[in-house]
C-alpha cells in the first residue's frame, strides 16, 4: 500500500515537472510557429501575399476570409527596415511587427497613415542609438522609429474587403507592402 | 518492489501523464490571460510580448498570427449562451450588436481554425455588407440549411466555432471588462 502511495507521488510529482518543463520548451523549438511557416515562402524583405483565407487554405489558422494579407520577413544585420504601405483611408488597413519569436512588438492601422501611406523605420536599439547621434537638433525626425527586440521577424499586413466583390482590392493593397533594409547615414 | 523499479515506474508514469497533460492543454488553448464573457473568450495578451507560457506555447503550435490589440480583437465562441457546445445539427441565430468597433467580421471555424468548406462558399460575414433591421441591429442565422436573410452556413457534421472580430475597437486592453449584453447572443433555435 505504502509501495503505491509512493509511486503515486512519485510519478504527479515527475508528471508535474515534465508538464511544466515542456510548456516552457515549446516556443523555444518554434518548429510549427507562425515565423517557421512563413520562412519557406520567400526570401528576406520579399513582400509575399498568404493565400485568399479558405477550407483549402491550411498553412495559417484563425485568418480572417474577410482580410487580405501580405508580409515580409526583415533581418535588421542589414541594416534598418523601411516599410512602406498605402493606406488611402478607404477601408480597414494594419502593419503589425512580430519578433522571430511571435512578439508583437508595434502596431499601427491607417488612422495613423499620413498622405494615405503608412511608414515605418524598423530598428535594434544600438542602431536607434547611431541615428540619434546623426540627428539634427533643429530638425525634428520625420521618420516613425519602432525599435525591435529581436534582429529576425515579419512585418504583416492586413487589409479588410468591405465586401466579398472588393477583395481583389483588398488583395492588392496588401501586395503594395514595400520593405527595404537602408543604410544608417555616415 | 524494488527501490529501483518503483522510481522507474514512478518515472515513465509521470512522463506519460505529463505529456498527455501538455497535449491536451494546448488543445483547450486558453492561457491564463484568456477572458470570459458569456460564450466569448478573448485573450488580449495573444501577441503579446509578455503572453503568459500557455497562450505561447499554444500559439507556437498553431501558427496563429494574432491580432495586435492596437489593430484589433478576436473572441470566439464553442458553446451557445446556454453553455452547451455548439452543434452542427442545429440552427442558431446570432445578434443583434456587438462592442463599438470601426468593423467587424463574424466568420464560421472548424476546430483547428479554418474555415469549413460550404456551397455557398459564405465564411463570414462583414459589418459592412450585412443586412440590418430598422433599428440597425443585425441577425445572422448559423444553420445547416438555408435560411432568409444573413445565412451563415454549417459546411460540415463535425464540431464548430464562431469567431467575432473588432477592427480598430476602442476598447484595446479593457475587452475582458465588457459587459455580457454588449456581445452578440448565440440563441439556439431548433435542432434536427
Amino acid at each position: 500500500m505504502v509501495d503505491v502511495l509512493m509511486v503515486v507521488l512519485g510519478a504527479a510529482m515527475v508528471a508535474a515537472l515534465v508538464h511544466i518543463a515542456a510548456i516552457l520548451i515549446i516556443p523555444l523549438a518554434a518548429t510549427r510557429d507562425a515565423f517557421a511557416r512563413l520562412s519557406p515562402l520567400g526570401p528576406v524583405n520579399a513582400t509575399i501575399a498568404l493565400e485568399q483565407p479558405g477550407p483549402q487554405a491550411r498553412l495559417l489558422p484563425y485568418r480572417d476570409p474577410a482580410v487580405a494579407s501580405a508580409f515580409c520577413r526583415f533581418d535588421l544585420a542589414g541594416g534598418p527596415l523601411r516599410v512602406k504601405a498605402p493606406a488611402d483611408g478607404s477601408g480597414f488597413v494594419s502593419l503589425s511587427f512580430h519578433t522571430r519569436r511571435g512578439g508583437i512588438f508595434y502596431a499601427i492601422t491607417d488612422k495613423a497613415a499620413t498622405h494615405g501611406v503608412l511608414e515605418a523605420l524598423v530598428v535594434t536599439e544600438k542602431q536607434l542609438r547611431a541615428l540619434e547621434a546623426k540627428d539634427d537638433e533643429d530638425t525634428p525626425v520625420q521618420d516613425l522609429r519602432v525599435v525591435s527586440t529581436a534582429e529576425e521577424g515579419f512585418v504583416m499586413m492586413r487589409a479588410l474587403s468591405e465586401e466579398p466583390s472588393l477583395y481583389p482590392r483588398a488583395e492588392a493593397q496588401a501586395r503594395a507592402l514595400a520593405c527595404a533594409n537602408e543604410a544608417i547615414p555616415p | 518492489m524494488d527501490t529501483l523499479i518503483k522510481a522507474l515506474l514512478a518515472c515513465v508514469i509521470g512522463l506519460v501523464v505529463g505529456l498527455w497533460a501538455t497535449v491536451l492543454s494546448l488543445r483547450n488553448a486558453r492561457g491564463f490571460d484568456a477572458a470570459t464573457i458569456g460564450p466569448w473568450t478573448v485573450s488580449e495578451k495573444a501577441g503579446a510580448v509578455d503572453a503568459d507560457p500557455y497562450t505561447r506555447a499554444a500559439m507556437e503550435r498553431s501558427g496563429e498570427i494574432p491580432l495586435a490589440l492596437g489593430e484589433g480583437l478576436q473572441f470566439i465562441a464553442r458553446a451557445d449562451d446556454s453553455g452547451a457546445a455548439l452543434n452542427p445539427r442545429c440552427a442558431y441565430l446570432v445578434g443583434r450588436a456587438t462592442p463599438p468597433t470601426r468593423y467587424w467580421t463574424l466568420s464560421l471555424v472548424d476546430p483547428q481554425g479554418f474555415p469549413v468548406e460550404n456551397p455557398t462558399r459564405r465564411y463570414g460575414f462583414r459589418s459592412s455588407e450585412i443586412l440590418r433591421g430598422a433599428d440597425g441591429g443585425f441577425v445572422i442565422a448559423v444553420s445547416a440549411n438555408a435560411h432568409a436573410g444573413n445565412w451563415l452556413p454549417i459546411g460540415s457534421n463535425g464540431r464548430f466555432a464562431l469567431a467575432l472580430r473588432l477592427y480598430d475597437s476602442p476598447l484595446g486592453a479593457t475587452a475582458g471588462a465588457i459587459e455580457k449584453d454588449a456581445m452578440p447572443r448565440i440563441v439556439r433555435e431548433s435542432c434536427s
